[in-house]
């Protein structure tokens, strides 16, 4: 099943990411700015979820690596400079697991969630979707850009090698 | 009281454990479950007294992990805590026999609401 792109879709990220930001990862110290402007600078992971049903697409959490053990490093309750690769795949992961099923929750149902998967942003292509919204949150200084995909083939994420 | 996390993400259980400490239940015993399939297992060994369920794992699923329990006649209390909370899912968890779902992002406050009557 394909979306009608040209179908419009009610989606607020800048509640949902606000939600999830102010549940998980304020601790009431760190400034944190939504829907802040997009500097379109320093995405170099990328997590995502696919929505495969009556609304396909992927929901996509992009940011820089520091930005990522950043995320890893309060969620775990860590350092940052004890971090391993594999804690910063299952943080960004997550998150983009929680950010996905809130929004999945709002659009045309029944829909599936997959599992969320993390990699490189230069590997990483959803051929055939068009972006129906993003966000912008700024949180210890580090931008992470939240994104709604709308199309594509359902359910499978398609890395690409670059 | 004995509490099994059943959650894919590492992160995810030690979160949700964390927040059980944060609401005040931390003098009970937490296992931990990384699928549906494991956590199938330990409530057979475990003998928890409530069930904290993620819905979307690998291996099995959160509702197939209740529907499993259900069949072979275990009755635990069964809770998910899931990201994803629409009234398709509330109606098959309920259902399927679990008491109801948290969704994430979730508080201390939340669970405090949520638990208390079971954890005390």
């Amino acid at each position: 099943m394909t979306n009608d792109v040209s179908t419009a879709v009610e989606v607020d990220l800048d509640m949902i990411a606000e939600q999830v930001w102010s549940a998980f990862l304020n601790g009431g110290e760190e400034e944190t700015l939504f829907a802040d402007t997009d500097s379109g600078a320093g995405v170099e992971l990328a997590a995502s979820v696919a929505m495969v049903g009556a609304y396909e697409g992927h929901l996509v959490v992009s940011c820089s690596h520091k930005a990522s053990r950043d995320v890893a490093s309060v969620l775990f309750a860590m350092e940052p400079d004890e971090v391993t690769p594999d804690d910063v795949g299952d943080a960004l992961g997550e998150l983009a697991n929680v950010l996905g099923g809130n929004v999945k929750s709002v659009l045309p149902s029944p829909s599936q969630l997959s599992l969320p998967r993390v990699s490189a942003t230069a590997h990483e292509r959803w051929p055939g979707t068009v972006e129906v919204c993003r966000t912008v949150v700024r949180w210890r200084d580090e931008p992470y850009v939240v994104t709604l995909l709308s199309g594509g083939p359902g359910g499978s994420h398609n890395a690409q090698e670059a | 009281m004995k509490i099994l996390v059943a959650d894919d993400s590492r992160v995810m259980r030690q979160i949700v454990i964390r927040t059980l400490r944060q609401a005040g239940f931390d003098d009970h015993e937490i296992v931990e479950a990384p699928d549906g399939a494991a956590a199938k297992d330990s409530v057979a060994s475990e003998n928890p007294d409530l069930v904290l369920s993620d819905w979307n794992m690998p291996n099995m699923s959160g509702i197939e992990l209740l529907h499993a329990l259900r069949a072979s006649g275990n009755t635990v209390p069964f809770a998910f805590v899931t990201s994803e909370c629409s009234d398709e899912m509330i109606a098959k968890a309920e259902a399927g026999g679990a008491l109801f779902l948290i969704s994430k992002p979730f508080t201390a406050e939340t669970f405090r609401d949520r638990l208390s009557d079971i954890l005390g």
